[in-house]
C-alpha cells in the first residue's frame, strides 16, 4: 500500500490537467467522470493506507532532494501518519461526495465552464493532499499556497461579476498576510534547527530558547489566522461566500479552513512549549467564537450565517488547540467537516430550487417541498448545535471539558458562544424550512426536491453527522471507547488535560446541552410564526452590519496604504525614480553626444590621440611597479 | 600548411578565373568551390589526414587552436560568400568580381599565418598579407568618394600602426637577439637591455590593437567601415577582427607569466576604453552601419577579455565568441545590403513588409546584446567566466563595469529593433531570392542552436 502514496496526491493532479487541458473538447459527463473519478480513488487508497497506518504505524517515503544546499536538505516527501491519514479521509470522502454534488448543481454552466470548475476543485484537492501529507513544513507550505490559490481561483469562479472578484482578491490578500508571518516562522525554524522536516524539528525542539519557541510558534499561528479565519484576518471568509456553494462547502467549511488546525496539531510538540502561545491561541479562539456567533444572529443571507457560522465553529477549534485539547480540536474538525458541508449543501440545494435566491426572508415552508433536504438540514443543525447523541456534541464536548480545566472562565465563554450557536442555527432553520412560504409564485411554482446526485450526499453526510462522533466518546460516558485518542496517540503527544471529577464532567455536559435546547426552544418559538423581515435597528443593526469591523479595517488601514501607495506612486515613482533612472539615461546619451566629437574625420588629430596613448602606455608600461602600489594602497 | 598553400592557390585562380570570364555567377561558383576546398584541406590539416608540410626552419608552429581558428574563420568566411557574394559581385561597375574575391583570398593567407606563426617576422608578415587586401577591397566602390577617402585613411593609419609593430619587433630583436617567440625568456635578458624588452613588447600590444580596433587606437575604423562597400565592412569586422585576437593570445600565451604588473593596470585601461567608446558612441549614430561600426568596436572590448584571462577557458570563450559575433553581424550586415536607407528610420516598418528579414535580424541583434537562447550570451558568459577564473574577486569591478556596458548596448541594437516593429514606414528593400531568405535562416538557426548547446563548436575543438 505504501507505494501507492503518491497517487494519492497525483490522481487529481491528473484530473486538473485533464479537465483543465481538454475542457473545450469534453463532454460534461467526461469531466464529470474523470473530476469525481480520481477522487474516488484517491478515496479507496487513503482508506487502505488508514488500515496500514492503524496496524503498522506511520508510513514516511522520500521521493527526491527538493532543496539541497549547503546546511539545508529539504527532501521531498509524503509522512502518513494517524493525523495526516485522517485529514487525508477527510479531504477525499467529503470532497468526492462534494464532487458528485457538484455534477447536478453546476450542469447548468457552459461545458468549457464546467471544465474549468472541475479542474480547480481537482486543483484544490490535490494541493490540499499535499498539505497534509508533506513530510515537512516546506511542502505543506506548497500545498498551504495551492489551496489559497485555488480558493481564489473558485471564489472568482463568476469572474464577470466584479464584486465576486473583489471577494477573491480580498481573499487573497488576506490569506497573503497571514502567509508572511507563516514564512518567518519557517525561516526562523531553518535558521535555529537548518532543517524542515517534521521528525527532526520536533526532536530537536528542546534545543530552542523560550524566545524562539514563542516566536516561531506565534508567527506559525499568524498564518493560521489567516487560513483559517480568526480575528483578526477572518473578515474574507464570509466574501468567499461568492464562489459556488459546493466550493464554500468544500474549501471554505469542510477542509482549506482547517488547515491552520492541521498545522497547528501537527506542531503540538512546539505549541505545548511555549504557554504564551497556548494564551494567544485560546483568547483568539474564544474570542473569534463570540464575534462570529454574534453576527451570525442578524444576518438574512442563507449563505452569510453559514460562513459566520464556520468561523464561530473554528474559533471554537483553536479554543482546543489554546487549551491543549489537539485531539478535541481534530476531532471538530473532522464532525465540523461533515455538518458543515452537510449545512452548506443542504443550503446549495435550497438555492438551487429557489432559483438562486439566498436571501431566508423569501423563503419559508421549504418543509413541505424539499423533504429530504429538511430533515439532513435539521440533522445538521442539531449536530452544531451539540445535542447528543449528533457528532457535534462529543467533539464541542471535548473542547469545554478541556476549556474548563485550564480555566472556568473560557468554560462560560464557550458555553455562551454554543448558546449563540443553536440560536441562529435554529433561527435560520425555522426561517427556510417551517413558516409560511414568503417568496414569489414564479418560485413557489418551481420548488422541488433536489435530483438524486444532490440529495444522496446529503444523506451520506447527514449519517456521518449523526454517527461520526461515537468514534470519540468521553471516557466517562464509557471507559476506553474514545477510539479516536488512541488512534492519534503516536502523532499527539503532549496533550495534558487536568483530570475531573466525574461528576463535574456530567455537569458540565449537562449544563452546556440545556443551555443549547433552551436556546433551540426560544429560536423555534421567535421565527416560525414571525419571522424577521424588517431591517433591523439599534444593537440587532450593529451586528447585521458585522460590528463594522470592515468600514474599521477600511479606514485604518485600506485607506491610509492607498494613499501612502499615491504617495509613492506619484511623488518618490514619478519624480525621485524616474528621475534618476531617465537621469542616468539622459548623461549617457550627452556623453554620446561629446564623445562622438572626438571622432573629427581628420587623420592627423587620430594620429596624435594615437601618438598620445602610445606615451601613456609606455609610461604606465614602464613604471607599472610604482603605479601598482600605488593603486593597491587605493583599494 | 594547407590552409596557407589553398588559400593562396585560390586566390590565383581567381585572379585567372577574372580573366576567362566576366559572368559574375559562374566567378561565386568558382568561390565557393575554392572556399570549400580550402575549408576542407584545412580540416584534413586539422586531424592530421592529409598535411603538406614545407620546412619553416620553426617560424610556423602550426598548433590545434590555430587550426581550429582558421576553420572557423574559413567556414564564416563561407557563410558570409553564400549569403553576400552576389552582393560582392555589384560593387563598382561589376568588373572586379574576380580580383575582389582573389583579394579576400589573399586576406585569408594572412590569417593562416597570423594563427601559426612563431617567429615576430612571420607576425608582421601575416599581419601585413592580411590587411593590403583590405585597403583595397575598402576602395573597391572605385568611383564612389567616402569609399576612396575610407581607403586613403584606412592605408595612412594602417601604416602607422605598421610603423610601430615594426619598432616594438626590432626593439624585441635587440633585446632577445632572435625572432622566436618560443624562445624569449624575459628573464634572460641581460640588465643592459632591460628596457628593450617590455618597451618593444608594448609597441607590438600597440600595433595589434590598431588592428582590433581597440580604444584609443580605434579611431579609422568608424570612417572606414562606414565609407567601405557594406559587405567588406562585414568581412573586415568579422573574420579579420577576430584573427587579430588569436594573433593576441599566440603572442601573449607564451611571454604572459612574466608581464606581471604592468599587465594588470594595462589591458583593464584598454578595455574599459574601448568598452566606453564603442558602447557610448554607438548610442548617438542615426546610420545602423556606423552604429555597428561602434558596435564592433565595443565587442571587440569584450574580447580582449580573452587576452586579457590567457587561460584554456578564454581560448575556448573566443572561438564561441567569433562564431557568434561572425554570424550575427554577417547577417546584420547582408540585411543592411539589401536595405535603400541604412539610416535607422530606413528600418522602420520593415517587420510589416519583410517579416522574415525582420524577425532574423531581431535574433541577430539579440545576440549581439547577449540575450539568453542566442549565441552571444555564452559568448559573453565565457568571457566574464574566463576573467573571473583568472582573478577572482579582484576583477569583479571589472566583470561589473562589462556588464553594465552590455546593458547599454541593449539601448542601441534594440532601437533597431524597435524601429522594425514598433514603427510604421515605408522601408525601401532591394529585391532578394530564396536562397537569401535561406541563408538568413541558416545562420540565426546556427545563432539559436549555439545558444541551446554552446559546446557544440568545442566539442569538434576537442575531437
Amino acid at each position: 500500500m505504501s507505494q501507492l502514496v503518491y497517487l494519492v496526491p497525483l490522481l487529481p493532479l491528473a484530473g486538473f490537467l485533464i479537465n483543465g487541458l481538454l475542457r473545450k473538447s469534453l463532454s460534461k459527463q467526461a469531466v464529470s467522470i474523470i473530476g469525481c473519478g480520481v477522487i474516488l480513488i484517491a478515496f479507496l487508497i487513503s482508506l487502505g493506507l488508514f488500515f496500514q497506518v492503524k496496524a503498522n504505524g506511520p508510513i514516511i517515503q522520500t521521493y527526491f532532494n527538493f532543496i539541497d544546499i549547503k546546511g539545508l536538505n529539504i527532501p521531498f516527501s509524503f509522512q502518513v501518519d494517524a493525523l495526516s491519514v485522517l485529514f487525508m479521509l477527510i479531504i477525499t470522502g467529503v470532497g468526492f461526495l462534494i464532487h458528485v454534488y457538484s455534477t447536478s448543481y453546476m450542469h447548468e454552466e457552459s461545458t468549457p465552464h464546467f471544465a474549468r470548475y472541475f479542474s480547480f476543485l481537482n486543483l484544490f484537492v490535490f494541493s490540499m493532499l499535499l498539505l497534509v501529507m508533506g513530510g515537512n513544513y516546506l511542502i505543506l507550505f506548497l500545498g498551504w499556497e495551492g489551496v489559497g490559490l485555488c480558493s481564489y481561483l473558485l471564489i472568482g469562479y463568476w469572474f464577470k461579476n466584479t464584486d465576486y472578484n473583489y471577494a477573491a482578491k480580498k481573499a487573497f490578500i488576506m490569506n497573503r498576510i497571514g502567509d508572511v508571518g507563516f514564512l518567518l516562522g519557517i525561516f526562523w525554524l531553518v535558521a535555529k534547527l537548518g532543517t524542515l522536516t517534521y521528525g527532526n524539528v520536533f526532536a530537536a525542539a528542546g534545543n530552542l530558547s523560550a524566545v524562539d519557541v514563542t516566536g516561531i510558534t506565534i508567527l506559525l499561528f499568524i498564518g493560521a489566522t489567516g487560513k483559517s479565519a480568526q480575528i483578526p484576518l477572518y473578515t474574507w471568509l464570509p466574501d468567499a461566500m461568492a464562489g459556488p456553494t459546493p466550493v464554500s462547502a468544500l474549501i471554505h467549511a469542510a477542509t482549506m479552513v482547517t488547515a491552520g488546525v492541521y498545522m497547528i496539531a501537527r506542531s503540538n510538540i512546539l505549541y505545548s512549549m511555549s504557554a504564551v502561545t497556548e494564551n494567544v491561541i485560546a483568547i483568539i479562539g474564544i474570542a473569534t467564537v463570540l464575534l462570529a456567533a454574534t453576527i451570525a444572529i442578524k444576518q438574512n443571507d442563507i449563505k452569510k450565517v453559514l460562513a459566520y457560522s464556520t468561523v464561530s465553529q473554528l474559533g471554537y477549534m483553536f479554543l482546543g488547540l489554546g487549551v491543549g485539547a489537539y485531539n478535541g480540536a481534530v476531532f471538530h474538525v473532522m464532525t465540523h467537516a461533515f455538518f458543515k458541508a452537510l449545512l452548506f449543501l443542504g443550503a446549495g440545494s435550497v438555492i438551487h430550487a429557489m432559483g438562486n435566491e439566498q436571501d431566508i426572508r423569501k423563503m419559508g415552508g421549504l418543509r413541505k417541498y424539499m423533504p429530504v433536504t429538511h430533515i439532513t438540514f435539521l440533522l445538521g443543525c442539531l449536530a452544531i448545535s451539540g445535542i447528543p447523541p449528533f457528532s457535534g456534541f462529543f467533539s464541542k464536548d471535548e473542547i469545554l471539558a478541556a476549556a474548563y480545566a485550564k480555566n472556568p472562565v473560557l468554560w462560560v465563554l464557550g458555553v455562551a458562544g454554543a448558546a449563540l450557536t443553536a440560536f441562529y442555527m435554529f433561527r435560520l432553520y425555522a426561517t427556510t424550512f417551517l413558516g409560511s412560504f414568503r417568496g414569489t409564485h414564479d418560485q413557489e411554482h418551481h420548488l422541488h426536491e433536489s435530483p438524486a446526485a444532490i440529495t444522496l450526499p446529503l444523506i451520506a453526510l447527514a449519517i456521518l453527522s449523526v454517527i461520526g462522533g461515537w468514534i470519540g466518546i468521553p471516557a466517562v460516558m464509557i471507559p476506553d471507547a474514545n477510539a479516536f485518542h488512541h488512534f492519534l496517540q503516536p502523532v499527539i503527544t503532549t496533550e495534558a488535560i487536568a483530570e475531573m471529577p466525574h461528576a463535574t464532567e456530567w455537569l458540565l455536559m449537562v449544563v452546556s446541552v440545556a443551555v443549547a435546547v433552551i436556546a433551540i426552544l426560544i429560536a423555534l418559538g421567535k421565527f416560525t410564526k414571525r419571522p424577521e423581515l424588517n431591517e433591523p435597528q439599534g444593537l440587532g443593526g450593529f451586528l447585521a452590519h458585522k460590528w463594522y469591523i470592515d468600514e474599521l479595517y477600511d479606514a485604518v488601514i485600506v485607506n491610509p496604504l492607498n494613499a501612502l501607495a499615491g504617495f509613492f506612486k506619484n511623488i518618490i515613482e514619478k519624480s525621485g525614480i524616474d528621475g534618476i533612472v531617465n537621469g542616468v539615461g539622459r548623461f549617457i546619451l550627452y556623453s554620446s553626444r561629446q564623445v562622438r566629437l572626438v571622432q573629427s574625420g581628420q587623420v592627423g588629430s587620430y594620429i596624435l590621440f594615437m601618438v598620445l596613448a602610445i606615451i601613456v602606455l609606455v609610461l604606465i608600461w614602464i613604471n607599472d611597479g610604482y603605479i601598482y602600489t600605488y593603486l593597491s594602497k587605493i583599494f | 600548411m594547407n590552409a596557407i598553400i589553398f588559400s593562396v592557390i585560390g586566390g590565383v585562380v581567381m585572379m585567372f578565373t577574372g580573366i576567362i570570364t566576366q559572368q559574375k555567377k559562374a566567378i561565386r561558383n568558382v568561390a565557393i568551390i575554392a572556399l570549400i576546398i580550402l575549408l576542407l584541406a584545412n580540416i584534413f590539416d586539422t586531424y592530421g589526414i592529409l598535411s603538406i608540410h614545407i620546412g619553416t626552419h620553426g617560424m610556423l608552429n602550426f598548433q590545434k587552436f590555430g587550426l581550429y581558428f582558421n576553420t572557423l574563420a574559413y567556414a564564416a568566411t563561407l557563410l558570409f560568400i553564400l549569403i553576400s557574394g552576389a552582393d560582392v559581385t555589384q560593387i563598382g561597375e561589376g568588373k572586379h568580381a574576380a580580383e575582389f574575391f582573389a583579394l579576400i583570398f589573399f586576406s585569408l593567407s594572412g590569417i593562416a599565418i597570423i594563427t601559426s606563426y612563431n617567429s615576430l617576422l612571420l607576425l608582421f608578415l601575416g599581419i601585413e598579407i592580411m590587411s593590403i587586401p583590405l585597403y583595397i577591397l575598402t576602395g573597391g566602390d572605385k568611383r564612389n568618394l567616402k569609399s576612396n577617402e575610407a581607403s586613403l585613411k584606412y592605408f595612412l593609419m594602417g601604416s602607422f600602426s605598421t610603423g610601430i609593430l615594426l619598432m616594438g619587433i626590432a626593439l624585441m630583436y635587440g633585446a632577445h637577439g632572435g625572432f622566436e617567440i618560443s624562445a624569449m625568456k624575459p628573464s634572460a635578458v641581460s640588465n643592459e637591455y632591460g628596457i628593450l624588452d617590455p618597451l618593444g613588447l608594448v609597441l607590438v600590444f600597440i600595433a595589434i590593437a590598431f588592428k582590433v580596433s581597440a580604444a584609443p587606437f580605434h579611431f579609422w575604423t568608424p570612417d572606414v567601415y562606414d565609407g567601405s562597400p557594406s559587405v567588406f565592412t562585414s568581412f573586415m569586422a568579422t573574420i579579420i577582427k577576430a584573427a587579430g585576437f588569436i594573433a593576441f593570445i599566440r603572442l601573449f600565451d607564451n611571454k604572459y607569466v612574466e608581464l606581471g604588473l604592468s599587465w594588470r593596470i594595462i589591458l583593464p585601461l584598454v578595455i574599459i576604453a574601448t568598452l566606453l567608446v564603442g558602447n557610448i558612441t554607438a548610442i548617438f549614430q542615426q546610420s545602423v552601419k556606423r552604429m555597428m561600426a561602434y558596435s564592433s568596436i565595443a565587442q571587440a572590448g569584450f574580447m580582449l577579455f580573452a587576452v586579457f584571462a590567457e587561460n584554456d577557458m578564454a581560448k575556448e570563450g573566443i572561438l564561441i565568441y567569433t562564431v557568434a559575433y561572425s554570424v550575427a553581424t554577417i547577417g546584420i550586415f547582408a540585411v543592411l545590403e539589401k536595405m535603400e536607407d541604412i539610416s535607422l528610420a530606413g528600418y522602420n516598418g520593415l517587420a510589416k513588409k519583410h517579416p522574415l528579414l525582420a524577425a532574423t535580424n531581431t535574433i541577430f541583434l539579440l545576440s549581439l546584446t547577449g540575450i539568453p537562447l542566442t549565441a552571444g550570451f555564452f559568448a559573453k558568459y565565457y568571457m566574464l567566466l574566463s576573467v573571473i577564473k583568472y582573478g577572482g574577486s579582484t576583477v569583479t569591478w571589472l566583470v561589473i563595469v562589462a556588464v553594465i556596458f552590455a546593458a547599454i548596448s541593449a539601448y542601441y541594437y534594440f532601437r533597431v529593433i524597435q524601429a522594425m516593429y514598433f514603427k510604421t514606414g515605408n522601408p525601401e528593400v532591394r529585391s532578394y531570392n530564396k536562397g537569401f531568405c535561406f541563408m538568413l535562416v541558416i545562420l540565426a538557426a546556427i545563432t539559436i542552436l549555439i545558444g541551446i548547446f554552446p559546446t557544440i563548436i568545442l566539442n569538434w575543438f576537442y575531437f
